[in-house]
């Protein structure tokens, strides 16, 4: 098995036009697809990430706030996840509920492995 | 009754969210004064999207309500906190009675702010529109479209009667009517309900879950009014709600599995909910004990009778036929005498049902409406009177103005005649 990051990216804040019941089944898609990854093991990790926070870059020889994205594009959570090679953790992201809000993108990001460090 | 929001499995409760949103906005309009109703459904819409990002990659805590009504109450607190800023002078006048710093969700609170609520958005000086829309948006948490889908209407026009009913809203006080108008204002609340859960029950193809859940918001709706203590006489309220499940109970038996509509003589009995009926029987034996013989009891009644049928030709025809007589002495309605015609048909024939129509399209303006053509080309058809039958499907299309009615009259209109002319009469 091998290791992937899956990044969630959006616009700010893509569920603020869902109604209440649109939320729910958005909570009750989402949930029953990480609990099955989990349940398969395949799952090690998914973190949703506050939608504040910096970016931090040296130049002119000090640290200094930004740049940032032009785009109001954002990554808003993450999955760790197992899968054989890079078609299977395609296949899997692609299961996702989120992409049937048509709101989201995934960046699908094998984690690289160096022969004798990790 | 204690709930927590979940189910025995762990998952939220059905329409968690949509149920929690309308208590919620009652509740913290209360605190915030009803001129501020915009701003307490912007924070329990906040409320809830803090709820679904942490919940969609967290999983559901084991106190959802708990958790949202911690969050939708600070949320409420800095509201007010940032209105004390502004208006400081005002701000002890409109919140004297309450203690400010803890804002109490109780059951109780809850139940009274959603009936006041209610009240509120039926108000007589509301148009009967702007009250549908207003209830549901305010109360039943329905977004605009889902409002426009189960209409089938479009957002703009939606939010039209929405505004227009806001605008009316600002005039009227949010208080529990007193015991002279409580009746006459209850009145109004269950015909609002009545024709919500009406426009949910219009026999469509299209969007069939979003108006199965206006029927059940409807019959919640109408369960808060019965629960309710403040409301001593509860017979109508009990009526209305039998008349609900009885019709509830038939809902998805209307759609055939190749996604024709259906009839009553054609759906199939055993896909009737019995566990609904049941709730509309004992919902029917409350009224039947009170001495009070409302509209909403006698259609509840032809329901029940329907629902009791073994088959289409087992119906008590004559029983239903002498119902309807009854509801015209109440209610002299052409729509009630219409319905009357079909039952007339099972009870005395096609013919002379074809009489006592057209009687009724000459004496009304009955005849403006396109389920009167429609009625008459359904019995013209049973009467082999092809012709006759397709002219008035005809003129039911003319007077149809909404795209599901003329899809379906085509759909009739076009099963009517093989097509050879020696038929038609």
């Amino acid at each position: 098995m091998k290791e992937f990051l899956l990044l969630i990216r959006s616009e700010e804040s893509p569920k603020a036009n869902l109604s209440p019941e649109q939320m729910q089944q958005h909570i009750e898609k989402v949930g029953g697809y990480l609990k099955r990854l989990s349940e398969e093991g395949r799952m090690k990790s998914a973190q949703p990430l506050e939608m504040t926070g910096t970016m931090l870059s040296y130049k002119n020889g000090k640290i200094v706030d930004g740049p940032y994205n032009e785009t109001k594009e954002i990554i808003s959570g993450y999955y760790h996840l197992l899968a054989n090679d890079l078609d299977e953790a395609i296949s899997i992201a692609k299961q996702d509920p989120r992409f049937e809000e048509g709101i989201w993108r995934m960046e699908i990001r094998p984690i690289k492995h160096v022969e004798g460090i990790n | 009754m204690k709930s927590t929001g979940l189910n025995k499995t762990g998952e939220l409760t059905s329409h968690f969210f949509r149920n929690e949103y309308g208590k919620l906005v009652a509740v913290i309009t209360r605190y915030l004064g009803s001129e501020h109703v915009e701003t307490a459904e912007d924070i329990v819409q906040d409320a809830l999207l803090q709820a679904t990002k942490h919940w969609d990659l967290h999983g559901i805590p084991d106190q959802p309500k708990a958790w949202l009504y911690t969050t939708a109450r600070n949320l409420a607190l800095n509201a007010l906190k940032r209105r004390k800023h502004q208006r400081a002078y005002t701000f002890h006048q409109t919140n004297g009675t309450f203690e400010v710093e803890q804002l109490p969700f109780s059951e109780e609170l809850i139940e009274d702010s959603q009936l006041k609520m209610m009240f509120w958005c039926c108000h007589d000086s509301i148009p009967e529109h702007s009250r549908i829309a207003l209830i549901l948006k305010i109360l039943s948490g329905f977004s605009i479209s889902e409002i426009a889908n189960a209409f089938f209407s479009n957002k703009e026009t939606i939010n039209k009667r929405l505004v227009r009913g806001r605008k009316q809203l600002r005039n009227v006080e949010l208080d529990s009517p007193n015991e002279q108008d409580l009746n006459h204002r209850l009145q109004t609340v269950l015909k609002t309900i009545y024709l919500l859960f009406n426009e949910g029950y219009l026999p469509a193809i299209k969007n069939q879950t979003i108006r199965f859940d206006l029927c059940l918001e409807a019959i919640r709706l109408a369960q808060l009014l019965s629960d309710s203590q403040l409301i001593p006489k509860k017979a109508d309220i009990h009526a209305l709600l039998a008349l609900m499940y009885f019709n509830v109970a038939r809902f998805k038996s209307r759609v055939s599995k190749t996604g024709e509509l259906m009839d009553l003589r054609e759906q199939d009995r055993s896909k009737w909910d019995k566990e609904l009926i049941q709730y509309g029987i004992q919902f029917l034996d409350r009224v039947v004990h009170g001495n009070t013989l409302s509209s909403y009891a006698l259609m509840a009644t032809i329901s029940a009778n329907h629902c009791v049928a073994a088959s289409y030709d087992k119906t008590d025809w004559e029983r239903i036929l002498s119902l309807y007589d009854e509801l015209l002495l109440l209610e002299q309605s052409p729509i009630v005498q219409l319905n009357r015609c079909v039952v007339l048909a099972e009870v005395k024939g096609i013919p002379s049902a074809i009489t006592k129509l057209k009687d009724l399209g000459t004496q009304t303006d009955i005849h403006r409406y396109y389920l009167y053509h429609f009625t008459l080309a359904e019995f013209y058809k049973r009467d082999q009177q092809w012709l006759a039958s397709k002219l008035a499907y005809e003129e039911a299309l003319k007077l149809s103005e909404n795209p599901r009615d003329r899809e379906i009259l085509k759909k009739k209109k076009q099963a009517l005649v093989p097509n050879s002319s020696s038929q038609l009469s």
